[in-house]
């Protein structure tokens, strides 16, 4: 085959800007994305019904130059939704198949993109398990995809700017949080809120002013110490400033930050791979447009095809910027994993505790085998993206989180059926 | 015409684009384990990383109910232990 399509796995800024650039170049694309519809997670579109989202106008106008963008070449990118990447044989063949329809394909491509986003950080802590309680990205996706938001009183908790966009986001679609609980100081310093870049400062201000409106609450330098479940109705118990408090609710949205939505991603040697976006480093939707196009140029220069350079400061000054939003969100007390009480649950998928981590330890260190097959932690169908990290730094630090995750192929469950079903492109050439 | 997916033997409403998820949510469905399991079974991270949302869907097998789009009459239930071990 002469004509074998670039395979980008991941339809948000990232996904879409490197589609483009190699679209624009007269390339071939399979993008292929698990959401109905394309956008990723800071672009997600309403799946039919139009919802009435709050997002900065910038934002928008920033969608909207993409998706011409993406219609324009959309004659040579093959757009894949409710699509999943399975993951590349050692021969550098990939499967991709499809949650709605049997047309699974295993084929050769060119070369791979990755911009499969950031996933949500989230910390263990007692009832983090109860339903009810998600992360408050899930609430997010909910609002932007549906136009859903849960009925009843609403926490938000944890660390970060996504609690405040969040936060306003449900109070525009009339469901204001009672309250949102951060960690950090963030407007301790107000000065440092000045040094962000104009775009970042006008959308704090449109969350901020809307939070305000709807008088919601933000409880600075607080932690979420538990959840108590009776009948759905939840207990959250914090210390604010240094004091013990609760409050009671019905829905709680936990974030305790982002990091790359990379688990698992092995990269044979040999083959033609490139990370790009969020997926690469956790520095936003502006930067993954940028480094989706630097992504594409560089599969393009190893195609030995020219293309246009790009201009790097771009990135360096997003860098920048995350930077400094990390620092103004910095917890203002430091994080124990090894304080929490033995009941806490630390792998969702299999309900081990923090107790039985002990137990395991109780013999001297443990290994990477003994905590995976004795303790049973990261054998679950998240195969340890929720625990693996946590078990590591209960234990101190050894085995190591790197070690325990590894790499390897598929990175979610695929059932039998897909393999069977999937067209192999592979067996003619 | 309403339009309703079959939660564990019961019509549950869905409207167009809804996730499986969704639908449950609005219904007031949380929990979709079978007998109140000890280990995670709702909607945590919402975009089919985190599995604890999985059900079990006529037609398509094991799913995560976050991802699951609606579709009329659509039967889904909550995840027996041997559903469980089937998906290990």
């Amino acid at each position: 085959m002469t004509d074998r399509h670039i395979l980008i796995v991941g339809g948000g800024p990232a996904g879409l800007t490197a589609a483009c650039v190699l679209a624009e170049a007269g390339q071939r694309v399979l993008l292929v994305d698990q959401a109905a519809r394309i956008g990723g997670a800071i672009f997600r579109q309403p799946t039919r019904r139009p919802a009435c989202v709050l997002v900065p106008g910038a934002q928008k106008k920033r969608w909207l130059r993409l998706a011409a963008r993406v219609a324009a070449c959309e004659d040579r990118i093959d757009i894949r939704c409710s699509a999943r990447f399975a993951g590349l044989d050692y021969r550098g063949a990939a499967m991709v198949t499809s949650d709605v329809n049997a047309d699974g394909l295993i084929f050769f491509p060119r070369a791979v993109i990755l911009a499969t986003g950031a996933s949500e950080v989230v910390r263990p802590r007692p009832g983090w398990t109860t339903p009810g309680v998600t992360t408050a990205g899930a609430l997010q996706i909910a609002l932007k995809s549906a136009g859903a938001q849960p009925r009843g009183d609403i926490v938000l908790a944890g660390s970060g700017p996504l609690l405040l966009a969040a936060g306003a986001q449900l109070a525009h679609a009339g469901n204001p949080p009672l309250a949102i609980l951060e960690e950090g100081r963030p407007f301790a310093h107000p000065l440092q809120g000045l040094r962000l870049p104009l775009p970042y400062m006008q959308e704090a201000a449109l969350y901020l002013t809307t939070l305000m409106r709807h008088r919601v609450r933000i409880l600075t330098n607080t932690r979420l110490l538990g959840i108590a479940d009776s009948m759905g109705r939840k207990t959250l118990t914090l210390t604010s400033n240094g004091k013990p408090r609760e409050i009671t609710a019905d829905h709680v949205g936990l974030h305790d930050g982002i990091e790359p939505n990379d688990y698992g991603l092995a990269a044979p040697d040999g083959l033609n791979i490139v990370r790009a976006g969020d997926c690469r480093a956790s520095l936003g939707a502006r930067a993954a447009e940028i480094d989706g196009e630097i992504a594409a140029q560089s599969v393009l220069a190893t195609m030995g095809l020219p293309g246009s350079s790009v201009t790097r400061c771009r990135l360096e000054h997003e860098v920048l910027a995350q930077e400094r939003l990390r620092q103004i969100f910095r917890p203002a007390r430091p994080v124990n994993v090894t304080d929490l009480p033995a009941e806490t649950v630390i792998c969702r998928c299999e309900h081990r505790t923090m107790g039985d981590l002990s137990t395991l330890a109780k013999n001297g260190p443990v290994s990477a085998r003994d905590l995976r097959l004795n303790g049973r932690f990261g054998m679950g169908p998240c195969q340890g993206r929720f625990c693996l990290t946590w078990a590591s730094r209960a234990l101190g630090g050894a085995p190591d989180s790197a070690e325990l995750r590894g790499t390897r192929w598929p990175s979610r469950p695929i059932p039998i059926r897909a393999f069977v079903n999937a067209v192999d492109q592979t067996t003619d050439t | 015409m309403t339009r309703h997916i079959v939660w564990n033997g019961q019509d549950i409403r869905f409207a167009d684009g809804e996730t499986v998820a969704a639908a449950l949510a609005k219904a007031g469905v949380f929990d979709f384990s079978q007998e109140g399991k000890a280990a995670a079974k709702s909607v945590f991270c919402g975009i089919g990383q985190c599995q604890n949302c999985l059900v079990l869907c006529k037609g398509h097998g094991i799913a995560e109910a976050c991802l699951l789009p609606c579709s009329d009459g659509l039967q889904v239930q909550s995840l027996s232990t041997a559903g469980r071990a089937a998906h290990d």
